[in-house]
Parts: C-alpha cells; sequence; structure tokens
C-alpha cells in the first residue's frame, strides 16, 4: 500500500503531454487590422506550438499560423470572406472555429504594425513639416485638408482600437463561461437518465406482469 | 477520451457506430427488469463522473467508471453508457453526435471484456480476491480504451504508435484511481448488497453448474 501511494504521488508529478481528456475550446476576435485567436482545452491548458490552417467557406486553404506558448495566435487577413480557423490537436482533438466577414477586421489601412497612436502621431508629425515648409500662405489650405482627412482616420482607428481593447476580456470571459457546467445541466442530465432507465422498467415490467 | 466531431474519416464513423448498434442490441437484449435499476444507475455514475475534473499535477483528469459498469452489467453496459454519452454530447458538447457510435465502442466494448475476464473474481468468495479483481478490471477498462481511442485515431490516418502512447501515458494517473475506486466500490457492494454481482452472474453460474 505505501508502494502504492509512492508511486500515486510519484505520477502526480509526471508532466501530462497534454490534457487528454478534455473538451478542445478556441475563440477568435478582430483587434487592430489582424484577427486574434485562442485555442486551450476546458481545463485551462493551452495549446501551445499547434498549427492553425486558415480557410474560407468552401474549404480553400488561405494559410496557416502557428500557436506561441500561450495558446494565442494571429492572423492578418487578405481577402474580406468568411474564415474557418482549424487545428488538429492530435489524440481526436480538433479545433475549429468560424469567423463571419462582419466580425473581419477592417483590411488594408496603415503599417500592419502601427497601432492607432503611433498612426494619429504620424499623422500630426506628417502635417507639422508640410505645415512648416509651406511658410507660403497658398499652400496652406490644401495642406490642412489632407491633415484633418489623416486626424479623422486616425481617430477612427483609435476608437476601433480602445472599443476592441475593452470587448476582448468580455469575449473570453463570455467563451469561458460558455464551458462551466453549472449544476441545473448535470441535474437535468441525472433526470434524464433516471427517466429513460424509469421508462425503460416500466416497459419491462409491464411485459413481465402480461407474461406471468 | 471523448473524440471529438471532425477528427475521425468518415469509414471509421460508420463503422464505429454499426458496432455500437449491434452492442447496444445485444446489451437491450440482456438488460432484464432487476438488472435495470443499476443500470440506471451506473448510467447517471458515468455521465456524472466525466464532468468531475480532478487536477493532478500540471492537468487534471476526469473518471469514467466504464470498468464499474461492465463488472455489474455485462452487455448491458452497451445501453447504460451509451444513454450517458448521449446526454453528454447534447448538454455539455462532449464528443458529438456523429462520433456517439465511435466513443460508445471505445467507452463500452473495454467494459464488457472486463466483465468476461474479471466476473469470476469479482463474484468470488474471498474479499481479497474479489477487490483485486474489481481494482483489475477498473484500470483495465481505461487502458483498453485508450488503446480503442488509438485505433479509432490510426484508422483516421494518425501514426498508431504514437497516438497510442500519448493517449495511454495521458491516462495511467486515471488507470490508478479507477482501479482503486473499482477495487473499493467492489468491496462496498459485496459487504452491502452482496447479491449484486451474485444475482447478475446467476445464470452464467446455473450454466456452469449444469
Amino acid at each position: 500500500m505505501r508502494k502504492l501511494c509512492a508511486a500515486l504521488v510519484f505520477l502526480a508529478f509526471l508532466p501530462a503531454p497534454q490534457a487528454l481528456a478534455h473538451k478542445v475550446i478556441a475563440s477568435v476576435y478582430a483587434s487592430g487590422d489582424v484577427v486574434e485567436g485562442e485555442i486551450g482545452f476546458s481545463n485551462g491548458d493551452m495549446a501551445s506550438d499547434a498549427t492553425v490552417e486558415v480557410f474560407d467557406d468552401d474549404g480553400n486553404k488561405l494559410g496557416e499560423t502557428v500557436t506561441d506558448e500561450t495558446g494565442a495566435f494571429t492572423y492578418k487577413p487578405e481577402k474580406a470572406v468568411p474564415l474557418v480557423f482549424k487545428a488538429n490537436l492530435g489524440a481526436g482533438h480538433v479545433a475549429q472555429v468560424r469567423m463571419s466577414a462582419e466580425e473581419l477586421p477592417e483590411i488594408g489601412g496603415a503599417e500592419a504594425t502601427s497601432p492607432a497612436l503611433v498612426a494619429a502621431e504620424a499623422a500630426a508629425g506628417a502635417a507639422e513639416p508640410a505645415s512648416s515648409a509651406a511658410a507660403a500662405p497658398g499652400a496652406s489650405a490644401g495642406s490642412s485638408g489632407v491633415d484633418l482627412a489623416a486626424l479623422l482616420e486616425a481617430q477612427h482607428k483609435m476608437i476601433t482600437e480602445a472599443v476592441q481593447k475593452q470587448v476582448i476580456p468580455l469575449r473570453r470571459d463570455i467563451d469561458a463561461y460558455k464551458e462551466k457546467h453549472d449544476m441545473q445541466s448535470i441535474l437535468g442530465g441525472i433526470g434524464y437518465i433516471f427517466g429513460i432507465f424509469g421508462v425503460a422498467f416500466y416497459i419491462a415490467a409491464r411485459r413481465k406482469m402480461t407474461a406471468a | 477520451m471523448h473524440i471529438v466531431d471532425g477528427a475521425l474519416a468518415n469509414d471509421v464513423v460508420i463503422g464505429g457506430t454499426v458496432l455500437a448498434v449491434g452492442g447496444i442490441a445485444l446489451g437491450l437484449k440482456s438488460l432484464t427488469a432487476e438488472k435495470m435499476p443499476a443500470a440506471g444507475v451506473l448510467s447517471a455514475t458515468f455521465f456524472v463522473a466525466s464532468l468531475i475534473h480532478v487536477p493532478i499535477g500540471p492537468s487534471s483528469v476526469h473518471l469514467i467508471m466504464n470498468g464499474l459498469a461492465g463488472l455489474v452489467l455485462g452487455w448491458a453496459a452497451f445501453p447504460a453508457l451509451f444513454v450517458g454519452l448521449l446526454l453528454q454530447a447534447v448538454f455539455f458538447g462532449f464528443g458529438g453526435l456523429t462520433v456517439l457510435g465511435v466513443n460508445t465502442l471505445n467507452i463500452a466494448l473495454p467494459a464488457v471484456i472486463v466483465y468476461y475476464l474479471c466476473r469470476r473474481g469479482v463474484a468470488s468468495n474471498s474479499l481479497t480476491t474479489a477487490a483485486i479483481s474489481g481494482a483489475i478490471g477498473g484500470g483495465l477498462a481505461i487502458a483498453l480504451t485508450t488503446a480503442f481511442v488509438a485505433i479509432a485515431l490510426a484508422l483516421s490516418g494518425d501514426e498508431f504508435i504514437p497516438a497510442a502512447k500519448l493517449v495511454f501515458f495521458a491516462h495511467i494517473p486515471i488507470m490508478i484511481i479507477e482501479a482503486l475506486v473499482t477495487g473499493a466500490a467492489v468491496v462496498l457492494a459485496r459487504r452491502v448488497k452482496p447479491e449484486l454481482f451474485a444475482t447478475f452472474n446467476r445464470s452464467t453460474t446455473e450454466e456452469v453448474a449444469l
């Protein structure tokens, strides 16, 4: 018995390769002009170094990306079509999540990596030398027009980013909440099982009584 | 343990479904009115056991309890475990509806195999023998289940040996826990309700006597 306990303790500390007996959870959301996603298991383990393939609705492969050690991945869409993200985590675990065209991030825009703040600064920086260089009063009207458009665009980007930043934790919470098994459904399931076997028992008993 | 929708090739899904339907038919035939309450309780046990995740080291595991179901029910484990799996798929999205047949086969067939291997030991007069048989049955059922899962994956294109190894080693803690739990359950059942195994195996002992 002592040996058995020792073996149990030893096994408890063995690193399990992956959480195999669990459901796979995948979620995607737009962030800036890329799609960010997470793949993990229902017990909280994340799927690291998994290859995520991206398909369109017709099953044509558009590209692929790899998750980092926290199970997160990013993908920059090139076409405004619904995207299907698939990852095979092995041992019967397949993650699949679809993103409709409306949910997609804006495609194109400024440099891929520049966040809105940088874009706004760049717009302001571009406007300053333009106005200082154009010391001649004739050119100033044209430069302020460009300035306004760039500012508006930067503002739009900033707002989008701020909203996304606020919404992402909420989305994560909702995704986690969906995986929660509440007591009611567990009790409901047990009720169903007893109900099904009760009906079967009733039928069997009736058969027995008519036979007797 | 629960294979999800879309992980298996179509032929494997269809083959598994056909075999599972066969198993359920056989099970329903052997499911007498006397066995039915036990089948319901074990079905509920299986349903709940898969929901309770026990943290072990960096990961967590959940019990399956198909060994105990097999030891008590024999072929009737097929319909009992099928009902549990069906409700898990509907309520919690464990596994999926299209792979229900394969999952039933993977979990219920080991239960039946364990029944044939260990039923004598469990019904033996010595309580120690019964406990050890129960423990072996509980552990073996999980080992066989991992093997069947690996076979199903191998038939769908995964390499068999790595897939089997991965599934098997991840489930070693569960095998040990299930062995202990099943052994304890057998001892308890023998003490408080000795007729549980005796009654259900009466037909077979009668056959032996004849």
